[in-house]
């Protein structure tokens, strides 16, 4: 097969031997990719330590018939993640972007736009001056592409209009807000600020992301909110969800 | 053949899990060592056991070493003021082989990556807070690996630090960012550590 090139987000490196990686990428044309990377580890080589967690590079690389990992020839760096504040919260927020893509994403699934929210979210965290929020706003706007997005407004239940105003149930389960009539007997069943239902439906519809401040009581809430919900989707807590703090920027 | 086909495929077992060693170079090795003389044999396996039962972590420092405290810690002519902090014992040595560093080191035994499941509670953290707190070090230099998971150690660390009365450094990058220490040559070492700057 002949070389494919891709951009690319490396997501996790692991060492395989002395000198080469086994590197995980989410790239923009053809999704999440496995790649063995020979010689990475040397100092000089064909990667010029491109190879960085977190880093944008542009790749080539060989595909490989089914069960091999796919070789990975060249890799050029675009954009190193490099933090311009002395907080850590935004390299954590980097590291659990990479954790999502790499727990919610398939290999060979293309999802450029999502290529590109990742891609402005590093940006944005490696700044460092909306941590919380930009990392809220990914996380909806990844539900969003891959079809994970839950209900906000209209019952899950039914299909009705959830009434705003003081408190709404929200079903991990069932994926979504439930009128009072569809509530009883339901599984994993949490009770949600109308408020906190509301800054999550502007997040998730967001076009540009905002520095607006987040009051704290909202924030946390919605932080708690969505640490439920992604770790019921993993059927696991993701590993970095320990590392977000509650009371970032 | 068939209980020496045991022995022998236990040794090819046991090689197999070594890092970068598959099922055929563990059954190339586990050949050679049947062939090699076998005094020569023999002595890969006691030096294997000398390691495992004399080596152990310096007690201070956490560089590999034969007694409680190693000798870079014990040895009175190096300078207690500076403090070089790295990832592994290997960076250690790569350090020394400069020949440019007079001062101490403190090994962390690894660098915080929590996608790894590696958070600062697992590394020698604590002991360094305990080891600048004591007394007597006027500048840390942070000289984890210069990529995204080093310099989150060393910015960890040196917030860390930032109320206490001590001067924390970075290595220069001298060294390819992105990269590890240990595959970096004298000059390079030598000039990262000559242009270290304030964290
Ligand atoms: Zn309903
Ligand atoms: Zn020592």
């Amino acid at each position: 097969m002949p070389p494919e090139n891709a951009t690319a987000i490396v997501l996790r490196t692991i060492e395989f031997s002395e000198t080469s990686l086994v590197v995980s990428l989410f790239t923009r044309e053809h999704g999440k990719l496995g790649v063995l990377a020979k010689g990475a580890r040397r100092l000089k080589g064909p990667f010029e330590s491109a190879l960085d967690l977190l880093a944008v590079c542009r790749i080539v690389f060989l595909r490989k018939s089914s069960e091999a990992l796919d070789l990975l020839t060249e890799a050029k760096l675009l954009r190193r993640f490099r933090m311009d504040s002395r907080s850590l919260a935004g390299l954590y927020g980097g590291y659990y972007v990479a954790e999502l893509l790499s727990e919610l994403t398939h290999e060979y699934d293309p999802h450029p736009e999502l290529f590109d929210l990742a891609d402005q979210t590093l940006v944005r965290l490696a700044e460092g001056v909306a941590v919380a929020r930009d990392v809220l706003r990914f996380e909806l706007h990844l539900l969003r592409h891959l079809g994970l997005l839950p209900s906000l407004e209209q019952c899950v239940g039914c299909g009705c209009d959830v009434p705003a105003g003081g408190r709404v149930a929200f079903g991990h389960w069932d994926g979504g807000v439930l009128c009072p009539k569809c509530r009883p007997g339901k599984r994993q069943v949490a009770s949600v600020r109308s408020d906190v239902l509301r800054t999550m439906v502007q997040l998730a519809e967001s076009g540009e992301p905002s520095t607006e401040p987040m009051d704290n009581r909202t924030r946390g809430e919605l932080r708690g909110l969505m640490n439920h919900y992604f770790a019921h989707l993993l059927g696991k807590k993701p590993k970095m969800q320990a590392y977000l703090g509650w009371d970032q920027t | 053949m068939s209980e020496a086909t045991q022995s022998v495929s236990e040794l090819i077992d046991q090689l197999a899990k070594l890092p970068g060693i598959g099922k055929k170079s563990a059954e190339r090795l586990a050949y050679h060592l049947l062939h090699v003389h076998k005094s020569e044999a023999l002595a890969l396996a006691d030096a294997i056991r000398d390691v495992r039962e004399n080596v152990r972590y310096c007690k201070t420092c956490f560089n590999l070493s034969e007694k409680d405290t190693c000798e870079l810690c014990g040895d009175p002519r190096r300078e207690d003021r500076l403090l070089c902090v790295v990832e592994q014992p290997r960076d250690v040595m790569a350090l020394e082989q400069t020949g440019m560093f007079r001062g101490r080191y403190h090994v962390l035994l690894g660098r915080i990556a929590p996608l790894d499941g590696v958070g600062p509670d697992q590394l020698t953290i604590d002991a360094l807070v305990g080891r600048v707190r004591a007394g007597g070090i006027e500048e840390v230099i942070m000289a984890t690996n210069p990529n995204v998971e080093g310099d989150g150690t060393a910015l960890y660390i040196s917030n860390l630090l930032a109320d206490l009365p001590v001067r924390v450094t970075r290595l220069a990058r001298g060294i390819t960012t992105g990269s590890v220490l240990e595959f970096a040559n004298k000059e390079m070492l030598s000039d990262a550590l000559s242009g270290r700057q304030a964290f």
